[in-house]
C-alpha cells in the first residue's frame, strides 16, 4: 500500500481498479428495463429512492456530530451503467451494473473520519455516522444548520437521454467503429471497441444546510486496433468521452474514431529507434496537456500544499513559469468529461485560473483543504463512488491558448521529437518528477515532422518543464482521460500545440 | 449469511429466467484504513460492503450483472437485465462454464484474529512507524503513515454444481517521508503487507527503510546519454514482469498482440531465466484455492530457464485456443466478468548475491525505481524513466535521477546474465535482483 503516485492513463487501468476490494458498477437497461428496475428497487427497499428525505438526512447530520466535530456530509449515491466490448468483430461482453450506497463524513480539526454503507436506510446510516465520528471523540461539538433544498446551473444539457437508447444502438454504434476500422487498411487485423455509459445520481446534504441533488450521464467510448507490418505490431488508441446523452455520436462519428485510431496503427508500422538524451519537443494539440495535467496539475492541488510537502507550497503570487504559460482548470466547459453541475461536495464549477502569465495565482482546494489554507472552495472536491471520501481533483485541465502559430512552432525548431500523441503517465506530487510515454512521435529534422519513432519515455521535473515551454500555440484542444490518485476521476486534459525545450527522452539508441 | 444457500438459489433463478447457464460470485468485506500525520489521526475510513455478480449463458451468448443490493427484488432485476443484455452478444460455442469442483487447499489465507485488534494499537502502529521514520535529522517532514485492513469472503457457485468459498485477509503498515536539502526534495517510503497481523513487519525497519530511500537520493547527479550495465533491484521486479505478464495472456495470444505469441517452447530468454506462477503458497498475497470462475489454482512454470514454457488461460479462452484452462481466470471484485490474470509471479531466485551483483559492475545503474508502462506487450518495446544509483569499479559512486532507460524484450532477457538470491514472496509481483549487462541509458 505505497501511496501510488498520480497517475494518468488515457483508458481504464484495469489493475489498477483491481488492487482494491471495491464496486463501481457498471450497469446498463435498455429503456423499458431501467423502469422496471428502478420501480422495482424502490418497491424492494423503499429506503433507496434517489431523493433520500431530507429529515432523515437531517438526523443522520446530527448524529454524525454527537461526539463533536465542525462538519458533518451525507452523500448518497446511485449509479446505472452499461460496459460493451466488441473485439475481434464479436461482441463479447456485456456488463450491467447497479450501484447505490452512502458516505458519511465528519471532521473535526484537520481529522476526517469517513464511512460508507451499500444500504441506505436510516439504521446503516446511523451506524455510519457512528464510525465516522470516531476522529470527533472529545472535540468541540457543533450544531448543524438545518437542511435547504439548493440549486446550480446545470453545464451539462442532453438531446438524446441514455435511458431512451436501446441497446441494439449502442451495439450498432460500435459494430460501425468496428467496420470503419477494418476496412480502413488491410494491415489492421483486430479492434477492439469498448462502449462505456452510466448515469450517475447524486445527493449531498451538509451541516452547513446545503442540499443539493442531481443526476448526470457519462459517455466513454475507446478504440484500439492493432496493425500488423512485416516484422512489427503497434496497437493505436483512440478515444471520445462526453457527460452527455447519445447525441455525442451525432457530433462525433464512431467511424472517424475509428478511422483516427487505424490511421495511427499504420502510421507507427514505420516506426524507427528513437534516439535518447535531452531533446526538444513539439508537443501536439490536445491529449498532451497531460503533461501538465501531471506535472504541474497534481501539484498544484491544495492537499499537499496544506501538508506543506507540495513543490508549489510558499509559491503563491510568485513567478513559477515563463510569461506565455497560463494554465486553467475549469470544471464549468459544457458537456465535457470533466464537467459536473457542482463537485462532490457541491460546490459550483468554474473557471479557474491557475497560473497566469506565469505567476501562481491559485491552488485547487477543496472543503478541507481550503479551510486548512484560508482559501476559496474552487470547485474541485470529487470523489469517485461513495466509496470514496471526497479529495481535490482536477476537471478540464488545460494550458490556454497562446500567440504562435502550430505550424511556426514546429518550423523553428530545427531538430527534436514531434509528439502527436502520449498514452499517460505519472508524477511524484513530492519532489514533481513526472514521466510519459509516447504512442505516437516522429523525429523533426529542420523544422519539418519527418520519421516516425517507436514509443518513447518522457520524464523531467515540473517546475523545469514549465520554464522550457518556450512557445505556444493558438490551437487548444482536448482529450479525456482516467486520473487515479487513490481513487479515479474522470477528467479532460488539454493543450495548444506547445514546444518545450530539454527534455529527457528514453529512446534506444544514442 | 448463509452465502452457499443465496448463491444456489440465485443459480436456479436465473435458470427460471431463461439461462441454460449461470454462475454466481458473492463478495463480501470489510476494510479499515487510518492514516496518521504528524502524531495525529488525519483519517480513518472504515465500511463493510458486499456486492453479486450475475453471469449467464443463453443459447451461447453471455452477459453479466452486478448489483450490491442483496434484496430478492434487486437481484431478480439484475438477473432480468443481464438475460436480456445476453441478446446483444455475439453467440460463441466456446462461451462455457467450468464443472472442476475442485479446491487446491491453501494454508493460511485468513487471520480472524486481525479484527480483534482495538483500533487504538492500529493508530498507535501508524503513529510509531512515523515517529521512527522521522528520527533521522536528515529527515525533515512526514509525508503521512498507514494502516490499513481487509477481511473479504468470497462464494462462488455455477449451474455445473460448483459452490465453494473462502476467506482471506491482508492488512499493511507504511509511511512516506521527505527529506529536504535546500530546495532539494526527495521523498521516499516503504510499507509490509501481509495476510496475518501478527506476521508485519516491526515499525523500526519500514521506518528506516523509507529513511533511507528518502536521504539517499539527495545530491542525485547526471550522467551521460551511454550504453552500460543496468542492476534491476527487487523494488523494480513490476517493470520487467508487468509486461511478460501481459504478454503471456492467451486471449492476447489468440489475437496475435503478444510479443510472444509464436514463441512456445522456445527460448525466449537467459537459461538463468525462470518465471512461475504460484495460486498455492502458504499465506501468499495472491494464494488463492480456487480462481476467479471457480477453477483450482496450481503452480505452474511460465519460463523455464529460458525456455517459454506455457500461456495463462480462463476456461473460455482455453477453449477457444483449443487447451485446458490453466485456473488463471481472474476477478478484479463482484463488478468485473472473469479476465486473465496471475497469482504469486515471481522470477525465481538464482545464486548470487545483492552485493555479488554491484561487485561484478564495472560500470552501470542500479535501478530503485522505474517508471512508466515498462515492456509493451504488443511488440516487446521497453522504455522507462530511471533513478537509483551510479555504479563505477563495482561501488555505489553517487545517486542518479532523471534517467531514462530503454531496450528490446527479446535482447534485455536473452543478454540477462546474473540472478540475486534475494527473492521476497511477501509481495504478489516479485524478483531478486538482477542484471541486464547493456542498456541504452538516456542522460544529459
Amino acid at each position: 500500500m505505497k501511496p501510488a503516485n498520480h497517475f494518468i492513463a488515457d483508458m481504464p487501468r484495469r489493475d489498477f481498479l483491481q488492487a482494491s476490494l471495491k464496486g463501481g458498477v457498471a450497469l446498463a437497461a435498455s429503456p423499458s428495463l431501467m423502469a422496471s428496475l428502478l420501480s422495482a428497487m424502490e418497491g424492494g427497499a423503499a429506503a433507496a429512492k434517489l431523493d433520500p428525505d431530507p429529515q432523515m438526512l437531517n438526523r443522520i447530520i446530527r448524529a454524525a456530530l454527537q461526539k463533536g466535530g465542525d462538519f458533518a456530509e451525507v452523500y448518497v449515491e446511485n449509479r446505472i451503467a452499461r460496459d460493451i466490448l466488441l473485439e475481434e468483430s464479436k461482441v463479447k461482453q456485456a456488463v450491467f451494473g447497479i450501484s447505490r450506497g452512502a458516505g458519511v463524513r465528519v471532521i473535526a480539526g484537520d481529522k476526517t473520519g469517513y464511512a460508507y454503507t451499500d444500504e441506505i436506510s436510516e439504521d446503516k446510516l446511523k451506524r455510519a455516522a457512528e464510525v465516522a465520528s470516531y476522529v470527533a471523540r472529545g472535540s468541540k461539538p457543533s450544531a448543524p444548520v438545518a437542511l435547504q433544498k439548493a440549486s446550480r446551473p446545470s453545464f451539462v444539457s442532453v438531446t438524446v437521454p441514455l435511458q431512451d437508447v436501446a441497446d441494439a444502438r449502442r451495439v450498432e454504434i460500435m459494430q460501425r467503429a468496428d467496420q470503419a476500422a477494418l476496412s480502413h487498411d488491410p494491415r489492421i487485423r483486430m479492434a477492439s471497441i469498448s462502449y462505456y455509459d452510466e448515469i450517475r445520481g447524486r445527493t449531498i446534504a451538509n451541516s452547513e444546510g446545503l442540499l443539493l441533488n442531481d443526476e448526470l450521464p457519462l459517455l466513454f467510448f475507446i478504440v484500439q486496433t492493432l496493425g500488423v507490418g512485416a516484422n512489427t505490431r503497434h496497437m493505436g488508441r483512440e478515444r471520445l468521452s462526453m457527460h452527455a446523452g447519445f447525441e455525442m455520436f451525432d457530433r462525433v462519428k464512431p467511424e472517424e474514431v475509428a478511422r483516427a485510431c487505424a490511421r495511427e496503427s499504420i502510421a507507427m508500422l514505420a516506426a524507427e529507434d528513437c534516439p535518447a538524451g535531452k531533446m526538444d519537443i513539439v508537443m501536439q494539440n490536445g491529449w498532451g496537456g497531460v503533461l501538465v495535467h501531471e506535472a504541474v496539475g497534481h501539484p498544484l492541488e491544495a492537499d499537499n500544499i496544506a501538508r506543506q510537502i507540495g513543490v508549489f507550497t510558499g509559491k503563491m503570487g510568485q513567478k513559477v513559469a515563463s510569461d506565455i504559460f497560463t494554465m486553467v482548470d475549469d470544471g464549468s466547459i459544457p458537456n465535457a468529461r470533466g464537467t459536473t453541475d457542482f463537485d462532490d461536495e457541491g460546490t459550483p464549477m468554474r473557471r479557474n485560473v491557475l497560473i497566469e502569465k506565469g505567476v501562481l495565482k491559485l491552488f485547487m482546494t477543496d472543503f478541507l483543504s481550503a479551510r486548512q489554507l484560508k482559501m476559496a472552495r474552487t470547485g474541485n472536491g470529487r470523489r469517485e463512488s461513495f466509496r470514496n471520501m471526497p479529495i481535490p481533483r482536477m476537471t478540464n485541465t488545460f494550458i490556454d491558448n497562446g500567440r504562435d502559430k502550430p505550424e511556426d512552432i514546429l518550423a523553428s525548431t530545427p531538430k527534436g521529437i514531434y509528439v502527436q500523441s502520449l498514452s499517460g503517465g505519472s508524477v511524484n506530487p513530492t519532489t514533481g518528477m513526472f514521466n510519459f510515454t509516447c504512442r505516437e512521435a516522429y523525429l523533426i529534422e529542420n523544422g519539418k515532422k519527418t520519421r516516425p519513432v517507436k514509443g518513447a519515455t518522457l520524464i523531467g521535473s515540473c517546475l523545469d518543464i514549465i520554464s522550457n515551454i518556450d512557445a505556444v500555440g493558438n490551437d487548444l484542444d482536448f482529450g479525456p482521460g482516467i486520473c487515479g490518485k487513490g481513487q479515479n476521476a474522470e477528467v479532460n486534459a488539454g493543450q495548444p500545440t506547445v514546444r518545450i525545450r530539454g527534455i529527457n527522452v528514453g529512446g534506444t539508441r544514442a | 449469511m448463509d452465502y452457499k444457500s443465496l448463491a444456489g438459489q440465485l443459480v436456479q433463478t436465473c435458470l427460471k429466467k431463461g439461462a441454460d447457464s449461470a454462475e454466481i460470485f458473492i463478495q463480501t468485506g470489510r476494510q479499515l484504513r487510518i492514516e496518521v500525520r504528524n502524531g495525529d489521526i488525519e483519517t480513518v475510513q472504515e465500511a463493510a460492503s458486499q456486492g453479486i455478480g450475475f453471469r449467464i449463458f443463453a443459447g451461447g451468448r453471455m452477459a453479466f450483472a452486478s448489483c450490491n443490493d442483496f434484496s430478492d427484488a434487486a437481484t431478480a432485476s439484475a438477473i432480468d437485465s443481464a438475460v436480456r443484455f445476453a441478446q446483444q452478444t455475439t453467440a460463441d460455442p466456446n462461451n462455457v462454464l467450468p464443472d472442476d469442483k475442485g479446491n487446491t487447499p491453501v494454508a493460511d489465507l485468513y487471520d480472524e484474529g486481525i479484527g480483534r485488534v482495538v483500533m487504538e494499537r492500529k493508530i498507535e502502529l501508524a503513529q510509531t512507524v512515523e515517529r521512527l521514520a522521522l528520527k533521522d535529522s536528515r529527515i525533515t517532514k512526514s509525508a503521512g503513515s498507514r494502516y490499513a485492513e481487509g477481511e473479504a469472503e468470497i462464494f462462488l457457485a455455477n449451474s455445473h454444481g460448483l459452490s465453494k468459498g473462502y476467506k482471506s485477509s491482508s492488512c499493511s503498515l507504511g509511511v512516506s517521508v521527505v527529506a529536504e536539502k535546500g530546495a532539494q526534495k526527495s521523498s521516499g517510503n516503504d510499507s509490509c503487507s501481509r495476510r496475518f497481523f501478527a506476521d508485519l513487519k516491526k515499525p523500526d525497519e519500514i521506518a528506516a527503510k523509507a529513511a533511507r530511500k528518502a536521504y539517499e537520493m539527495i545530491d542525485p547527479r547526471m550522467v551521460k546519454t551511454q550504453r552500460a550495465a543496468v542492476i534491476f533491484d527487487t523494488d523494480v521486479a513490476g517493470a520487467l514482469l508487468g509486461g511478460i505478464l501481459a504478454a503471456v495472456n492467451g486471449e492476447r495470444v489468440l489475437q496475435g498482440a503478444s510479443f510472444l505469441g509464436t514463441r512456445l517452447n522456445q527460448k525466449i530468454a537467459s537459461p538463468l531465466l525462470t518465471i512461475v506462477d504460484d495460486g498455492t503458497r502458504v499465506k501468499g498475497p495472491a494464494s488463492r484455492p480456487f480462481d476467479g470462475e471457480g477453477v483450482p489454482t496450481q503452480k505452474r512454470l511460465i519460463v523455464d530457464q529460458g525456455v517459454l514454457k506455457g500461456f495463462m488461460y480462463n476456461t473460455i479462452i482455453a477453449r477457444r485456443a483449443g487447451v485446458k484452462t490453466t485456473g488463471n481466470a481472474s476477478r478484479g471484485g463482484f463488478t468485473d466478468v472473469p479476465g486473465i490474470g496471475p497469482h504469486n509471479f515471481y522470477i525465481a531466485a538464482g545464486a548470487n548475491s545483492r552485493e555479488d551483483i554491484i561487485a561484478a559492475t564495472q560500470k552501470g545503474l542500479l535501478l530503485t525505481e522505474v517508471t512508466g508502462y515498462g515492456i509493451n506487450p504488443v511488440n516487446g518495446d521497453f522504455s522507462g524513466g530511471a533513478s537509483g544509483f551510479w555504479i563505477e569499479g563495482g561501488k555505489i559512486a553517487f545517486p542518479v535521477k532523471g534517467l531514462t532507460i530503454a531496450g528490446r524484450a527479446d535482447e534485455i532477457l536473452n543478454a540477462l546474465d546474473m540472478m540475486g538470491n534475494d527473492l521476497d514472496l511477501n509481495r504478489a509481483t516479485a524478483a531478486p535482483t538482477f542484471r541486464i549487462p547493456e542498456m541504452q541509458i538516456g542522460g544529459e
